[in-house]
Formats: C-alpha cells, sequence, structure tokens
C-alpha cells in the first residue's frame, strides 16, 4: 500500500479551497457589516461619539500634522516657562514681605493684640523673647569677678527614668 | 492565488482615509472571500468564521487611519485576520465543531480533483468526501500557529516570504513550520488509510 506523499497531501489541502459557505454569504457580507457598525454606533455614550466626530473633523483638517511630538513637547515648555515666570514675578509675595515687617516693628513693645488691618482677622503675638539668649545660656551662678561656667547636663531631663527604686 | 493589484488597494485605503465609507466597502467586498477562506480553514467553523470577520473589518475600519503603508493593505489585513483568529482560537482551546466538512460539488470538475483520483492510489482507496473529513480532522490536530502556515501556503497559495510578514516571522520558521506540519498530516492520513473505521 502506497503512503501519502507530499504532493497528494498538498493537493487534498489544495482542494479545500472548494469549500465554500452557504449560497448568498458574501453578497450579505456587506449589509451585516453595515448593520453591525450601525447596533455598534448606537450603543457608544454620547461623549465617546462626540470625541470621535470632533476627532475625524480635526482629521480632514489636517490638523494632526501640527500636534506632532516636537510641537507639543514645544507648547508644553513654553506653558511652563510662562507660567513660571507669572510665579516669580508675581506682585503678591513682595506685599507680604513689606506686610509682616510692618507688623513685626509695630508690635515689639505691646502685648498682643487683634488687628483689622487686613480682611482676614489676625492676632498678632508679641515677639518679644521670654528670656535674654545671654540668661539662657548660664545654668550655674556665677560671681562677678569668675568667667561664666558652662556645664551640659549628661543626661536630657526627657531620658531620665519616672520611677527610680 | 495572486497577490491583488496593491496600487488599487492604496487608492482605496486613501478614500477610506479622507472619509469615503465607500471605499472601504469596496475593501471589504474585495478582500472577504479571500479571508473567508483564510479563517475558515483556521477555526473549521462557519459561524465563528463569520463573526471574526466582521471584527476583523471593523477593526480594520476603525484602525485604517493609522495605516502608513509602510506594508501593502493585503499584508496589514491578513496580518490583522491571522492575528485575530489566533486569539480567538487561543480562547476557544480545543473545542470545536466542524461545520463544513462536505466538499463543494464543484470539485467533481476540478482539474487537481480529476488528476488525483486518476493517479493516485491512497485517494482512489479512500472516498474523497471521507478523506476530506479526516484531513479536516487531521488539520485541527496541529497547532493553531502549523494550521495557519499550513492554510496560508497550501490552501491560499501565498509565497513563503508573504506569510513571513504576515506572522512576522522569519521566512526559515515558516519553511520550519511547513515541514513539521506536512509530517503530522501524512501521519494522520496514513493512519486512516491503514485503519479506515478507527
Amino acid at each position: 500500500m502506497n503512503e501519502f506523499d507530499d504532493n497528494e497531501i498538498a493537493t487534498l489541502l489544495r482542494l479545500k479551497r472548494h469549500e465554500q459557505p452557504p449560497p448568498g454569504y458574501f453578497e450579505n457580507f456587506l449589509h451585516e457589516f453595515h448593520r453591525r457598525q450601525r447596533d455598534e454606533l448606537l450603543r457608544q455614550p454620547l461623549w465617546r461619539i462626540c470625541l470621535e466626530r470632533t476627532h475625524n473633523f480635526l482629521f480632514q483638517l489636517n490638523v494632526s500634522s501640527l500636534t506632532s511630538y516636537p510641537a507639543a513637547v514645544a507648547a508644553v515648555l513654553v506653558c511652563a516657562a510662562i507660567i513660571s515666570l507669572k510665579i516669580y514675578q508675581g506682585p503678591e509675595a513682595a506685599t507680604v514681605a513689606v506686610q509682616s515687617r510692618s507688623v513685626l516693628s509695630a508690635t515689639a513693645n505691646g502685648e498682643g493684640q487683634w488687628t483689622l488691618s487686613s480682611p482676614v482677622a489676625t492676632r498678632v503675638f508679641s515677639t518679644q523673647p521670654l528670656r535674654e539668649s545671654s540668661e539662657s545660656a548660664h545654668t550655674h551662678s556665677r560671681g562677678s569677678g569668675t568667667p561664666p561656667r558652662y556645664v551640659l547636663d549628661s543626661v536630657p531631663v526627657s531620658y531620665e527614668a519616672t520611677f527610680k527604686f | 492565488m495572486d497577490k491583488p493589484r496593491t496600487d488599487e488597494d492604496q487608492q482605496l485605503v486613501a478614500r477610506t482615509q479622507s472619509g469615503d465609507a465607500g471605499a472601504f466597502d469596496q475593501l471589504v467586498v474585495k478582500y472577504t472571500p479571500r479571508l473567508y477562506g483564510l479563517v475558515y480553514n483556521m477555526t473549521s467553523n462557519h459561524e465563528d468564521t463569520n463573526d471574526l470577520l466582521q471584527d476583523v473589518f471593523s477593526k480594520a475600519y476603525k484602525a485604517i487611519r493609522g495605516f502608513r503603508g509602510k506594508s501593502s493593505f493585503y499584508t496589514w489585513i491578513h496580518s490583522i485576520a491571522v492575528n485575530m483568529t489566533l486569539n480567538f482560537l487561543k480562547k476557544r482551546g480545543r473545542r470545536f465543531q466542524l461545520s463544513l466538512d462536505d466538499v463543494d460539488a464543484s470539485i467533481q470538475n476540478d482539474k487537481e480533483f480529476l488528476e488525483l483520483t486518476a493517479t493516485s492510489s491512497p485517494v482512489r482507496e479512500a472516498d474523497l468526501s471521507e478523506l476530506q473529513r479526516r484531513l479536516n480532522e487531521a488539520m485541527m490536530k496541529l497547532s493553531d500557529e502549523h494550521r495557519a502556515v499550513v492554510t496560508m501556503f497550501h490552501i491560499q497559495g501565498m509565497p513563503h516570504a508573504e506569510i513571513s510578514k504576515i506572522l512576522r516571522v522569519s521566512e526559515g520558521t515558516v519553511r520550519s513550520r511547513l515541514f513539521y506540519a506536512n509530517r503530522q498530516l501524512q501521519n494522520y492520513l496514513d493512519e486512516f488509510r491503514k485503519n479506515p473505521v478507527a
């Protein structure tokens, strides 16, 4: 008994070209395609239809060539430069600095008070320190003639144990 | 099967890209029979083939604005069809139903059929329709990738170079897959000839 060789298999496979769909299938295929396209369109949300139509409109105007990557990057860089210039040269920062200086000078000698100078009422606290820095530095009494001694505690207070037995 | 003229396709593609939906209809009409043969012989099911073909053309229509013509429309649409069919077959798994295994009556007048039945003893011995049924079964036993290559080369008559472009593999890979698939088909059909009732 002979075996199938490559040529016979190839010929048998070529005969499969004769396997055809039901009659009229190819004639109806396009109608079916249009019907499915319409169904798919009706199922889409409104925003998506609008987006697609806008895209199509822009494509017809050939705007797509303008929105290439270099143009987009350049536009972003220009916008960033303008925004950064606005931020650094804006008048708000200077105004705030002047106001804070005046507040400090006005309340240096007085107690805390309420002011209505700005639209938002703010409590202005005295900035006078409780102790002078020279006082707080001396932890031990000193004689008038002896030079000051500075002793640092070996253990910070916060680290001491609460209970001692 | 000859490759269609690409300049005509290019014009239709350009018209579609400029908004002429009728031009795409012409492409659909032109490529449906060719793609039907490709997809059907990979799925062996008419209903699946119909759904897949609809999806292929729908996807192509949505993507055609991005088609820049680096390859021909012929290669591009075949790539979409093969990739979508392979993805579908992966999801479907091995479950399939042969829906179209009766050979068309026109085959009786086919020159190749007459030559084959006149000269080939295994074919003479076996009933042709039964042999075709077994061939379909043997085809479905091949892996999806091997079946795709066999379909494009033997049934669609595409050259190796075109198949390699569509599948994005080397021509060597195409030849290797063909060789392996032919051996597999030969084994299945010989098995049938030795045990016709199996």
